[in-house]
């Protein structure tokens, strides 16, 4: 089951080693993405709804990155440009692209061969990158004792260290750990409370539902327990979303295959997948299908659901919002890039716009700019809150002084540039229904 | 729950983003369902409604020239006031932000291929430009951009006999930049007025620029830049320009990346959330369901999984070749992918082209032929659903490439396409 | 002037790029004239395979071990020309084994080095191969690029003393009584490099010696020269389908006895299907047809199946100068023998100081040059040694593609790259400029300091800079670049000549590219119809079309304008106002 359930054997140095640089890597052959640019035809919206272009001169923008480069590459030509790393991985590209051109899933693969062939493993970038993308790793160890880790990541020492050695911006707060992870509450409360084998939904929490933001996965029990749903949490680690933005590929590999096998196994008991975090939801919809040929993986994609859209189209949650209302409040909503590629940057603000006592707006489609990962990059801060100002600006102009997104990333870069609070539209059902 | 609408518009560029604003002018619910960014963004932001009846030369008045146009043109199946309405909504949605509605007459505009245009609105950041206004002109290029040299522009105005002197001039954009910066990150610049260090000093982009172009002004009264003046701030950046030159200015219009074409994509947006649209984008419609002639619902793709979307009346904008509307094939076929409705063509794909670049070209007439009520018509001419209308590149039947009409035939086509689904809707209620 | 014997060679193919090389690497006084740009006849139009000699090792012995002895060569003095891809010769179910064997044999035989591979050990390195393809035969094939070689050859030749003129057809052949004494051309501008509207000249070249190697047009110039008996060209046509992406890197030949629609060539960045052989009447004109566009993509889709739903960019049809001695009567022109022969017309017609060079194949040029250099030092009794075979061509100097291109140019890797790819040994100085040096061409990736070096070596012509640099060669066939290329022409040649060279190049770009129209190159083209007649208006150009702007007043003149002639506004002038205002 979950690292949950082995508390026990847990060892400091068996999470050292899992960060052994690997040897080898599979070569990536069967990765030849040059028919992908057969769709191109030049028109640059993919670089017009480019973040990091529009604010990092240094950066060429996804229709070089992608269609371009590949289409000049010749068999045994290595180098990838090294700007491949600027890329954040948004995906706003995709969303973009009118010719549908696989643009991050080349971007995600160059990037992978991009750190095979050229990031040296006992740098302190891939070190430290590598740290960044096996998240879930770090957190379970710092949620065994969560107060001392969040008193030591508290800790100006801690975050000077943290940006000279591994190049952490000492800018950010470190996500605070819960005194108790989702599993842990779902195990204490017995599990489900509702059984009904015919509606049954299981729950992928991703990393900070389960290890900061709890709030999230209780609400996300409590409304569709409400709604009669049997909910089931299964084994699952991370969707591997900061891999790919990190080309480790294999890392990104070895947590799916996990979740494809136990995800897979409530599916074909009849259950859909739900996901609260956009990037989660992209993950398995998207990448898991585009970059992995395990077998299950396109199942799992057909049966996922982000919370929210899974509710508009299987309950008649418009028609429990008009009868429901709240102790009036404003929140300013941003759209996560990974929630509109899945066309869901509307459904919050819609929904909730017939909620009595709420106001909701929206501060507009720019990125958020943390992307991840990125933003946690001491290279990539002063970017990142370069793309970020303008949704700053916004927020600070809406009325809403709470933010709102379904992204948990988002939600530390909203509320690291404007000191709001920010709340995941689960908790704002929750109230409303529950 | 199903999604229910009284009206759905599928896709979101021109035609769609007005006939979804058309549609909304009233009690309808309306969804815009959209997949990809639309192909205004390539555009030049232009709104066309007819530039050429032949080669001889440019139509002054669009509408005289109506009559002349065949009995099959949309426009005369739409008819001038559907034209008329067309604008008169775009209008509304832009505001004080374009002009041209004061004259049926066309402007006359220079492009940043040198040549001269006709159309019928343009936005205000061009309006200095225009090439019946006989004040002298600067136009400014600049060594970092490749979209155009000035002075050849400036030259190639000159061999049109335009009525103004016109000189040219390349400079560098004031800061460091990448050999391969983007207009994108021009335009960023100027839009935050970042700061830039220009002959010694550091100043702020805007004013670093006009000092740049200040020294070549001579006798000119206005000055063209390519059109990256600014995106969010665009008005600002200009005024602070005007301001330090002391002179009027103007955007030449380009192609993609079109920064007047993204300013307009974003304001149809911010008009539909004014006008209540919903709207989902990021996910293709594919397929759909009927009962008979009457289009129950369509089908949306959904990251692999389909879902249905109802509603009473369907408008189907989503574009010609270029905005993937429209698919061809190796085998002569053209087919329009969601409703299969009929496409006139050959078969032989080599009847498609002409052997001349600018020669009449078949493939440019590709598109639904469609009634009075913009219903898209079977071969034999019966409309192929009751409720499903076409707005926008979709439709065919003429070359608005060739006669610079095709922002107008999106404009016509969806005002009398919301029309119709509008009125449809309202007498569906009133018979409940 | 020198006191050497002067050569002329007519006709700027591989062929007369690697004779005037020759020679005047030999210290003669060489010129070379050529009707449209280098490469304008069947070099410019063949697929780019750099032979091993695997396809005649069966039926034609002698050719294959040329080849081989060649191609060898070449990959030394030409490195920047000469991808070294290596070629396969796959076996299908169907195919014969027998012949596979022969083959096997046949190459052995003519020192072609080779080796078996398994289906799948062949699906390791192409992945794209059928899967039922069985096994290979891997031979030294290699991609080339014709242009970029005659222009070095000509680079070369100049270097050594040579005059090359280009835009420069012969329209007559001087002689006196039996003897050759030179030719007259009709340079279209100039003399010297072409620019558009700049008037052409008449003019006579004496030669000591004139040597014919134009290829398809060998019997109109023997017409000229009042040759009794015609030298019989019989030109076969073939098509060259272009893919936009590369498919395979590896050259994939069928291995079946000669026939259409057998080989995938990668180049540069596509690939190329070829071919059919045709016979015509008229080498410059003839009928291109949907047939053979369509028989390249469903065949070559049994070796390489994603070929069938890939793109292609255009296709270009080119003539092989095919010859064979008179009273060989093959009537099949696929059968005529790709050797090449040496006609000297003095022994042949009586007629002095002039040979034609006809036959033979592209990857066999410098040995062709050899043979006809020989012949014609032999002739005018000098006495120096060929050293085309040793000495590399300009931009083939040791070059090392593996450099930090940010660092030292300030573009990224690829483009530097892909630069490099193109311009060798010459990267340096081509690459180290002052100023902004934005990318001009993005889907090729060539730069604006690549695309003025090829305006400095081809005068206004945009065609000539596209061969040189692959500027508009790449997936939006210069619906991006056409208008860039031509700005790069301005200052240094006024507007007319530059909007000329745009229109020009944009024909010539429709001119291929319309044999790829379906699909998603229909799109692109209706996307670069629509930028340059929507947005640019240049389909009624009033500076270059028909078309006119009579009365400019008759039009908006703007809200709140004040043009400063005085003639108002908004109030008299418009034709025809809404709402009576």
């Amino acid at each position: 089951m979950s690292d949950a359930q082995q508390p026990s054997d847990f060892d400091a140095t068996t999470a050292v080693d899992e960060f052994e640089p690997v040897d080898v890597f599979p070569s990536s052959e069967d990765m030849d993405l040059r028919p992908g640019a057969d769709n191109c035809y030049k028109c640059t919206s993919c670089d017009t709804s480019c973040p990091v272009a529009e604010v990092n001169e240094d950066f060429p923008g996804p229709k070089f990155q992608g269609p371009e480069q590949w289409r000049l590459k010749r068999h045994e030509d290595v180098d990838i440009d090294d700007s491949i790393m600027s890329c954040s991985n948004c995906m706003r590209c995709d969303d973009a692209c009118p010719s549908s051109v696989p643009l991050s899933q080349m971007h995600n693969t160059a990037r992978g061969e991009y750190v095979e062939e050229h990031l040296d493993t006992f740098s302190m970038e891939y070190i430290r990158n590598r740290m960044l993308s096996n998240y879930r790793t770090m957190a379970s160890i710092g949620s065994k004792v969560p107060r001392l880790a969040n008193f030591v990541m508290g800790l100006g020492i801690t975050s000077t260290l943290g940006e000279k050695i591994m190049g952490i911006p000492s800018e950010r707060d470190v996500p605070e750990f819960a005194t108790e992870t989702f599993r842990q509450w779902w195990k204490k409360r017995g599990g489900s409370t509702v059984s009904n084998p015919d509606k049954q939904v299981a729950y992928f929490h991703g990393c900070y539902s389960n290890y900061n933001t709890v709030e999230v996965g209780k609400a996300m029990v409590r409304v569709f327990e409400e709604f009669g749903y049997e909910v089931l949490v299964p084994k699952q680690q991370c969707s591997g979303t900061p891999m790919f933005a990190n080309g480790m590929l294999k890392d990104a590999r070895r947590e799916a295959e996990v979740n494809v096998r136990e995800l897979g196994e409530a599916i074909d008991n009849g259950a859909e997948v739900i996901a609260s975090c956009t990037s989660c939801s992209m993950a398995l919809r998207q990448e898991y299908p585009e970059l992995f040929d395990i077998d299950g993986v396109e199942e799992l994609s057909e049966h996922t659901w982000e919370a929210l859209e899974f509710l508009r189209v299987h309950e008649d949650i418009g028609q429990a919002i008009n009868e429901s209302e709240v102790d009036p409040q404003a929140f300013a909503y941003h759209a996560p890039c990974h929630a509109r590629n899945q066309g869901l940057d509307r459904q919050a603000v819609e929904l909730f716009r017939d909620l009595d006592g709420v106001t909701i707006e929206d501060v507009g489609d720019s990125c958020s700019g943390i992307s991840g990962t990125y933003g946690w990059k001491s290279e990539k801060y002063e970017t990142s809150m370069k793309i970020g100002a303008e949704m700053f600006d916004h927020m600070e102009h809406a009325e809403g002084d709470v933010g709102m997104t379904e992204c948990p990333t988002c939600a530390m870069q909203m509320n690291h540039g404007t000191g709001y609070e920010i709340r995941h539209p689960l908790e704002l059902l929750e109230e409303a229904l529950v | 729950m199903a999604i229910r609408e009284d009206v759905i518009v599928i896709g979101g560029g021109l035609a769609g983003s007005m006939a979804a604003l058309e549609t909304a002018d009233g009690d309808a619910s309306v969804r815009l369902i959209t997949h990809k960014k639309s192909t205004l963004r390539h555009a030049s932001g232009l709104i066309d409604v007819l530039g050429y009846l032949d080669e001889a030369e440019p139509v002054a008045d669009p509408f005289a020239a109506l009559s002349e146009l065949p009995d099959d043109h949309p426009y005369s199946i739409a008819g001038e006031a559907a034209i008329r309405d067309g604008l008169a909504r775009f209008d509304a949605a832009v505001g004080d932000t374009y002009h041209g509605a004061h004259t049926d007459s066309n402007a006359l505009l220079p492009t940043f291929g040198g040549a001269v245009k006709p159309t019928a609105r343009y936005p205000d950041a061009a309006a200095a430009g225009l090439a019946s206004d006989s004040r002298d002109m600067l136009v400014v290029g600049f060594e970092e951009l490749t979209e155009y040299n000035a002075g050849m522009l400036a030259d190639h105005l000159d061999a049109a006999d335009v009525p103004f002197d016109v000189d040219g001039v390349e400079l560098n954009f004031p800061g460091e930049y990448a050999n391969d910066s983007r207009v994108t990150r021009f335009a960023k610049r100027l839009d935050i007025n970042e700061d830039v260090d220009h002959d010694g000093h550091t100043m702020g982009a805007r004013q670093a620029l006009a000092d740049a172009v200040n020294p070549h002004l001579g006798d000119a009264e206005r000055v063209g830049f390519p059109a990256f003046l600014g995106d969010d701030n665009a008005a600002d950046v200009r005024a602070d320009l005007e301001r330090e030159l002391g002179v009027a200015v103007f955007e030449i219009p380009m192609g993609p990346p079109s920064f007047p074409g993204m300013r307009l994509a974003d304001q149809l947006k911010d008009a539909l959330d004014d006008a209540g649209v919903h709207i989902s984008a990021g996910n293709p419609v594919i397929d759909y369901e009927a009962d008979g002639d009457e289009i129950e619902a369509v089908i949306v793709d959904s990251k692999g999984r389909e879902v249905p979307y109802h509603a009473e009346e369907f408008i189907l904008a989503t574009g010609g070749l270029v905005g993937k509307g429209i698919d061809s094939d190796r085998d002569g076929t053209v087919e329009e992918p969601i409703f299969d409705c009929h496409i006139p063509h050959s078969d032989d794909r080599y009847d498609w082209f002409d052997e001349e670049a600018f020669g009449n070209q078949p493939f440019a007439h590709f598109g639904v032929r469609i009634d009075e009520g913009m219903r898209p018509l079977t071969a034999d001419g019966e409309p192929e659903f009751a409720n499903l209308r076409a707005a926008g590149g979709i439709v065919g039947g003429t070359d608005p490439v060739a006669e610079k009409s095709q922002s107008g035939i999106s404009l016509t086509t969806a005002a009398a396409a919301g029309q119709r689904a509008r009125e449809r809707t309202a007498k569906r209620e009133v018979s409940q | 002037m020198s006191s050497q014997p002067h050569v002329l060679v007519i006709g700027g193919g591989s062929t007369g790029c690697g004779i005037a090389r020759d020679l005047a690497m030999r210290g003669l006084d060489v010129t070379l004239v050529e009707q449209g740009n280098l490469t304008h006849g069947t070099t410019g139009r063949m697929h780019g395979l750099l032979h091993s000699g695997g396809r005649y090792a069966v039926a034609d012995q002698a050719s294959a071990k040329e080849c081989m002895i060649e191609n060898r060569i070449l990959r030394d003095i030409a490195s920047h020309c000469v991808e070294e891809t290596g070629g396969l010769f796959v076996k299908r179910p169907e195919d014969s084994e027998e012949y596979f064997q022969k083959k096997l044999e046949g190459c052995k035989e003519c020192d072609i080095p080779v080796e078996v591979l398994s289906g799948e050990e062949a699906r390791k390195e192409e992945p794209y191969l059928a899967k039922d393809v069985e096994k290979a035969i891997r031979v030294p094939d290699g991609a080339v690029d014709p242009f970029r070689l005659c222009v070095a050859n000509a680079a070369s030749a100049e270097e050594h003393g040579a005059r090359i003129e280009t835009h420069a057809p012969v329209v007559d052949v001087l002689k006196e009584g039996d003897e050759v004494v030179g030719v007259e051309v009709e340079h279209k501008s100039g003399p010297g490099k072409r620019v558009h509207r700049e008037p052409g000249t008449r003019e006579e070249i004496r030669a000591d010696y004139v040597v014919n190697a134009t290829g398809a047009w060998a019997g109109q110039i023997g017409e000229m020269a009042g040759l009794e008996q015609e030298i019989e060209v019989r030109p076969g046509k073939g098509v060259m389908t272009i893919m936009n992406t590369r498919q395979v890197d590896t050259v994939i030949n069928r291995c079946k006895p000669k026939g259409d629609a057998d080989i995938v060539v990668p180049h540069e960045t596509t690939c190329i299907l070829g071919t059919t052989d045709v016979e015509v009447d008229d080498p410059e004109d003839y009928p291109e047809e949907q047939w053979e566009v369509d028989l390249m993509i469903d065949t070559l889709k049994e070796l390489v199946p994603i070929i069938e739903e890939a793109r292609t960019i255009r296709s270009f049809w080119g003539v092989r100068p095919l010859y064979e001695p008179p009273g060989t009567g093959t009537s099949d022109s696929t059968d005529i023998t790709r050797d090449f022969f040496l006609l000297d017309h003095s022994e042949r017609d009586g007629v002095e100081n002039f040979t034609s060079i006809v036959g033979g194949k592209f990857t066999t040029y410098r040995m062709m040059g050899e043979d006809i250099s020989d012949h014609v030092c032999e002739q005018l009794g000098v006495d120096a040694e060929c050293r085309t075979d040793e000495v590399p061509l300009p931009g083939s100097d040791d070059f090392s593609v593996l450099r930090d291109y940010m660092d030292e140019f300030g573009i990224r890797s690829p483009i530097g790259r892909r630069s490099a790819q193109r311009l060798g040994s010459r990267t340096d100085e081509v690459l180290d400029v002052d100023g902004p040096n934005p990318v001009v061409c993005e889907c090729e990736a060539v730069t604006r300091a690549e695309v003025q070096d090829g305006i400095d070596g081809s005068g206004s012509d945009l065609n000539a800079v596209r061969l040189r640099t692959r500027a508009s060669m790449g997936n939006c066939q210069g619906a991006f670049c056409c208008h860039r290329m031509a700005s790069e022409l301005y200052d240094e040649y006024d507007e007319e000549t530059a909007y000329d060279a745009w229109d020009e190049l944009y024909q010539e770009r429709w001119k291929g590219e319309r044999h790829a129209m379906w699909g998603r190159q229909l799109s692109q083209a209706a996307l670069k119809y629509s930028l340059h007649g929507t947005t640019m208006n240049r389909d009624k150009d009033a500076a270059t079309t028909d078309t006119v702007i009579s009365d400019f007043t008759a039009f908006d003149t703007g809200v709140g304008a004040s043009p400063s002639d005085g003639t108002a506004g908004t109030a008299a002038t418009d034709g025809g106002r809404r709402g009576g205002d």
